[in-house]
């Protein structure tokens, strides 16, 4: 249990106490320090459920399964094995006897069963991925490590979700619990977990500290980081300059390669470079005219500057990427290449539409620039073929707000779709199928044909055919042009050159730190 | 007694305006088309899921009702939750206040220990170079992009010479919270390195809020002393060396830095209502910063609370401004 | 100012010759119309005029040299060039922002302060309550509503701005209203709006100039600050708050980038506070110098 880290303003009587009962932190110098682009307004690992406040769920949490290395591969975690009935609906999973919370109870099945009606009852983070799947109350813990999982209908990504369930301590979380709040209030400030590292400090407006917690049940190897911080600095060129002066020994490897260029010209950064799964994209609203019309979409799609924007602007740093799945992922359709960049093409298809033209807006996002680039790259070469861009640039929060609103939706939105979990879904699925409309589904494109080999690839256990249902579908959604597809992303993580044994794994994003030491 | 009747008619004027300025910022963070359901819900969030989760914190309520409860919360002391971190508003207010509170503090120390020597300077040396000079110095101060000049101060003093940090209150997180302002706390502790690392992180922050403040202090302390030394002839030969100096200095400076003090107290009052660019460049964690972010995600109970807060500062500010200026100068009471 | 106006083109004439023979106002005025010159003509001063929409991927980042005078941006657009065009866009907004809180502020303050009611009261809480909503927050809230475009940044400041002058007009006119020569008309029964306007008006108009001189100042530098958290027009809008803040991911490698916007808004509003600060030593000796807000 970790005291909140509040900052009274008048509070000169407790503070001897206070002093005396903390250990002071361990020196500068032997602290791992992350730059992070985003705040830690939470640390409740059940209510967010992104990238830039991953560190949370990976360190400080552990799922049943967990995603390691490139490709992600899933090993046993809290969980030794699991089995699944025939019907594909019953998942078994064995957990492990030797693992300890942090305050040094046991953690037992009656953890995981709190931990996901937690997650179902709060309905955020991520829920959306379960509720489909999971009725509350449908699972259960026939022993104290055992439990079971029954789910409303055969799932073949229900395996890749598994790492998501953070297991919380339910006896301390239920302790601190407030007129029925699940402990959200608490959990928001402290942590409960079995993870790797224990909270030491924590302010929302500046990030936190955390110890190593030695009893963790998957042990240490012979090296390891004793303190770790994470501390927000929202600025990229903060970030970079810290990473350079050496103030910090690691931060966000999506930067763009003018910063790379900048780390490798230092010599105090090293870049670690790995394939990812990360598709950068215009997603396309594809039910608002004049985009629903096919051929306004292949005059987008011919109108945009690949080679230009990857080769100048990227410094050929990336690999084209022709549809939503990354190259590197299966079911990503072989031997299909990306659309051109050809202007006349585009003029040509434009000739075509019907309706009316009208100006189109771009959504870009403030604080990552390579989007504005893009859609600069973009807008440039609209005007040439007559079409008026407007660029319309806001913090991602309100942008992804405004995508999921069909009428508040951007024209075009360029971002990154990120990898959640392992599967063709995640990118095809999630962006293109009907299920996911009002959902993840923030192209509102809807294809029939499309949907029907989506939701068998759902529920197939058969591999070979799930390789081959998501890769017509892609086809198909690549043919209709609904959406300008343009790289997958490399992962170029800048780390100290004191640092070693990083394990990167697209999941995580390089910031599960564990595996890491000072060199 | 027509200034206890000043102070009391401002007193009772103060509720209706925050009452107002409740109302206006409930309307500005409402009008905003972000959803922060859709937020809190993240990125994979359902249709279904937002509905909701919109209908539990009640946010499907017409809007003057939701008003109406805002306004019957805080009767009870109570500003709500945070939607996304879902602490207090008022704690969430309290955690960056210190640090908006210290810059603040430094920012002003730093650009009267500047200013009004400066200004007296240049008032008793009328028209001479060093006047002329200043002049240029002061108006330069005033024009000078504060954001600019912060990267400026950025590379110059943590890249190029190295002697500054880039950004950050502290290295970690600092001595143990007690006043919560970092340079106090640690001398209260007799940790001199913490203290030492606060002076150096707050330098380049507080330099770049003092630059304009000290221009506006200079100039205002030039003019009162100018006014004052000028009226009375013999007060400016006594001023400037006969014997007695001390004396008439002390009366000088008395009634010259009327207005300076009044300037003063309007910039700490600007100032704590956070500067959202200095904070932002040098990832300062104060009250700019949480405003920005929680206007961002429409956090409306947070956007509301700092609102008040900022709006409540300022009234207060100003009322104390008013208040001195009838007991300097009773010609002001109307 | 006991005396009510009289001779006013003599007047300005006599101010004018004034201010020719203040040298610091007389930079301050030249500073401005090298500002208006480079708007006018920006399209023939400008080497790549095209370069406002245009990009050259290939030639990003270039330091300054013969092709390009001030290099070029993250794009490979000219900066040069479009340093001049952003020159319309920030007298478009520090013209439009303080001549809309101008026009709103003043009439307000006027009427507040002839009447001494409930409704001057009322009038001038009502101008606190929007003095004391933040700029940011405001602005902000703004851009999010209706997209961040150069008319929410005028809207913004506008919609902030007024009652500073509201409140100096209040002031003023307050202490004018029991001199001689007002207490005259209205006793030979002027109308209320002809008192205002042709006695009064004329007679505060020095106190509104000066302020608004040190007001457009304060509006170009928030306006520019705006501008650089992202909350100000679009690209690819040359706007120079906005350029800063492009340029911090390329410096201190691109010094280049940052440097022409930066001392171009030094510059500007340096010369708005010297011309200002000149007015008020001739119109409005009554008033000290110093005082930033608009």
């Amino acid at each position: 249990m970790i005291p909140i880290s509040r900052r009274p303003l008048l509070g000169l009587a407790a503070a001897a106490a206070a002093t005396a009962a903390m250990p002071r932190e361990a020196h500068a110098a032997d602290r791992f320090v992350y730059a992070n682009n985003s705040n830690f307004d939470t640390l409740d690992p059940h209510v967010v459920f992104d990238t830039a406040r991953v560190a949370v769920r990976l360190n400080f949490y552990d799922g049943l399964y967990r995603w390691v290395d490139n490709p992600p591969k899933l090993i046993p975690w809290l969980a030794e094995s699991h089995e699944t009935s025939a019907d594909g609906l019953d998942w078994v999973f064995k957990l492990r006897r030797d693992v300890k919370f942090h305050d040094g109870s046991p953690m037992t099945a009656e953890d995981v069963v709190y931990s996901i009606e937690r997650i179902l009852a709060l309905n955020l983070g991520a829920a959306p991925l379960f509720r489909p799947l999971l009725e509350a109350g449908a699972t259960t813990a026939p022993d104290a490590h055992t439990v079971r999982f029954r789910l409303k209908e055969p799932s073949a990504i229900f395996g890749s979700l598994v790492p998501d369930i953070t297991v919380v301590n339910s006896k301390l979380v239920k302790r601190n619990e407030r007129d029925g709040d699940w402990g959200r209030a608490w959990l928001a400030r402290n942590v409960a977990g079995t993870g790797s590292f224990r909270l030491r400090r924590y302010d929302p407006a500046v990030g936190f500290i955390a110890q190593r917690f030695p009893d963790h049940f998957a042990g240490w190897g012979p090296k390891y980081l004793d303190e770790i911080e994470f501390r927000t600095v929202l600025e990229t060129n903060t970030r970079v300059l810290g990473m350079i002066r050496g103030d910090y020994h690691g931060t966000d490897g999506y930067m763009t390669p003018d910063q790379i260029d900048r780390f490798r010209a230092s010599d105090t950064v090293q870049i670690l470079e790995q394939e990812s799964m990360r598709v950068f994209h215009f997603c396309i609203h594809n039910a608002r005219a004049p985009m629903n019309d096919i051929h306004f979409r292949k005059a987008l799609v011919h109108a945009f500057d690949y080679d230009g924007f990857i080769n100048d602007v990227l410094k050929g740093s990336v690999v084209r990427n022709p549809t939503i799945i990354p190259n590197n992922m299966w079911g990503a359709p072989q031997g299909l290449e990306g659309y051109k960049f050809d202007l006349d093409l585009a003029k040509a298809e434009l000739a075509k539409v019907q309706a009316p033209l009208r100006p189109i807006t771009i959504g870009t996002l403030a604080g990552f620039s390579e989007t504005e680039q893009a859609a600069s790259v973009f807008q440039a070469n609209l005007r040439k073929i007559g079409i008026e861009a407007r660029i319309e640039s806001a913090p991602w929060p309100t942008v992804s707000s405004r995508m999921r609103n069909k009428d508040q939706q951007y024209d075009m939105v360029p971002y990154w779709k990120s990898t959640y979990y392992a599967d063709p879904n995640n990118w095809l699925g999630e962006l293109y199928g009907s299920r996911y409309l009002g959902g993840g589904n923030v192209s509102y494109y809807s294809n029939p044909e499309v949907d029907q080999r989506i939701e068998r690839a759902l529920v197939s256990t058969d591999q070979e055919e799930r390789q081959r249902l998501n890769e017509e579908a892609a086809r198909m959604v690549f043919d209709d042009a609904a959406g300008v597809w343009i790289y997958n992303t490399k992962w170029f993580g800048p780390y100290s050159k004191r640092i070693a044994g990083i394990r990167f794994c697209p999941v995580g994003s390089g910031q599960d730190m564990r595996w890491a030491h000072f060199a | 007694m027509k200034r206890l009747e000043l102070i009391l008619s401002r007193l009772l004027w103060l509720v209706p305006t925050l009452i107002g300025l409740g109302v206006i910022t409930f309307a500005i963070s409402h009008v905003i088309p972000t959803d922060p359901v859709a937020i809190l819900a993240g990125e994979n969030a359902t249709a279904e899921q937002i509905a909701a989760l919109r209908t539990q914190l009640g946010f499907d309520r017409p809007l003057p009702v939701q008003l109406l409860a805002y306004f019957q919360d805080l009767l009870r002391g109570d500003m709500g939750v945070s939607l996304f971190s879902q602490q207090p508003i008022a704690e969430e207010l309290a955690t960056r206040l210190p640090a908006t509170l210290e810059l603040t503090f430094a920012a002003v120390l730093l650009a009267s220990v500047l200013g009004i020597p400066l200004g007296v300077v240049s008032a008793l040396r009328r028209n001479s170079a060093i006047d002329h000079a200043l002049r240029i110095v002061t108006v330069s101060g005033l024009a000078i992009p504060s954001f600019w000049l912060a990267i400026q101060l950025q590379y110059l003093f943590a890249m190029q010479i190295g002697v500054a940090p880039l950004n950050g209150r502290i290295d970690g997180f600092g001595p143990e919270p007690v006043t919560g302002l970092m340079l106090l706390d640690s001398l209260l502790q007799w940790d001199w390195e913490s203290f030492w690392g606060a002076l150096r992180h707050i330098a380049l922050p507080a330099i770049t809020l003092a630059l304009p403040a000290a221009a506006t202090i200079a100039r205002f302390t030039r003019a009162g002393v100018l006014e004052v030394v000028t009226s009375n002839y013999v007060l400016y030969e006594r001023a400037m060396g006969l014997p007695g100096a001390l004396v008439t200095w002390k009366y000088v400076l008395r009634n010259a830095l009327i207005s300076t003090v009044t300037q003063i107290g309007l910039i700490f009052g600007v100032l704590l209502s956070g500067a959202v660019v200095v904070e932002a460049v040098f990832d300062w964690p104060g009250l700019g910063a949480f405003a920005v972010i929680s206007i961002i995600q429409s956090d409306h109970r947070a956007v509301m609370g700092f609102t008040l807060w900022a709006g409540a500062i300022f009234v207060i500010v100003n009322l104390i401004v008013d208040v001195l200026h009838t007991l300097i100068d009773p010609r002001s009471t109307r | 100012m006991s005396a009510p106006n009289h001779g006013f083109l003599a007047g300005a004439a006599d101010i004018a010759r004034r201010l020719l023979r203040d040298r610091a106002a007389m930079v301050g005025f030249t500073l401005i119309l090298l500002l208006v010159l480079a708007a006018i003509f920006a399209p023939w001063l400008a080497t790549h005029p095209n370069d406002v929409y245009e990009i050259h991927t290939a030639r990003r980042l270039t330091p300054p040299g013969a092709e390009h005078w001030m290099g070029t941006d993250r794009m490979g657009a000219d900066i040069y060039s479009r340093l001049l065009f952003g020159a319309r866009i920030t007298i478009l907004i520090a013209v439009i922002a303080v001549g809309t809180a101008v026009l709103v502020g003043v009439p307000i303050g006027l009427v507040a302060g002839y009447y001494r009611n409930w409704f001057s009261d009322l009038l001038m809480r009502l101008s606190d309550i929007f003095l004391a909503v933040p700029q940011i927050v405001l602005a902000i809230a703004i851009a999010q509503t209706l997209g961040p475009s150069i008319e929410n940044v005028i809207l913004a400041l506008s919609a902030t701005y007024w009652p500073f002058w509201a409140r100096l007009v209040y002031a003023e006119t307050r202490s004018i209203k029991n001199e001689t020569f007002v207490e005259a008309a209205i006793a030979l029964g002027a109308s209320a709006p002809r008192v205002m306007i042709l006695h009064i008006l004329p007679n505060i108009a020095s106190a509104i100039i000066v302020r608004t001189s040190i007001g457009m100042g304060a509006t170009i530098l928030t306006a520019a600050a705006l501008g650089f958290l992202g909350l100000g027009a679009p690209p690819p809008t040359p706007e120079w708050g906005r350029t800063i803040a492009e340029s911090r991911e390329y410096l201190p490698e691109a010094w280049w980038y940052a440097l022409a916007p930066g001392i171009a808004i030094f510059l500007v509003v340096m010369g708005f506070n010297l011309l200002g600060d000149g007015l008020r030593d001739i119109l409005d000796p009554r008033i000290r110098r110093g005082g930033r807000g608009p």
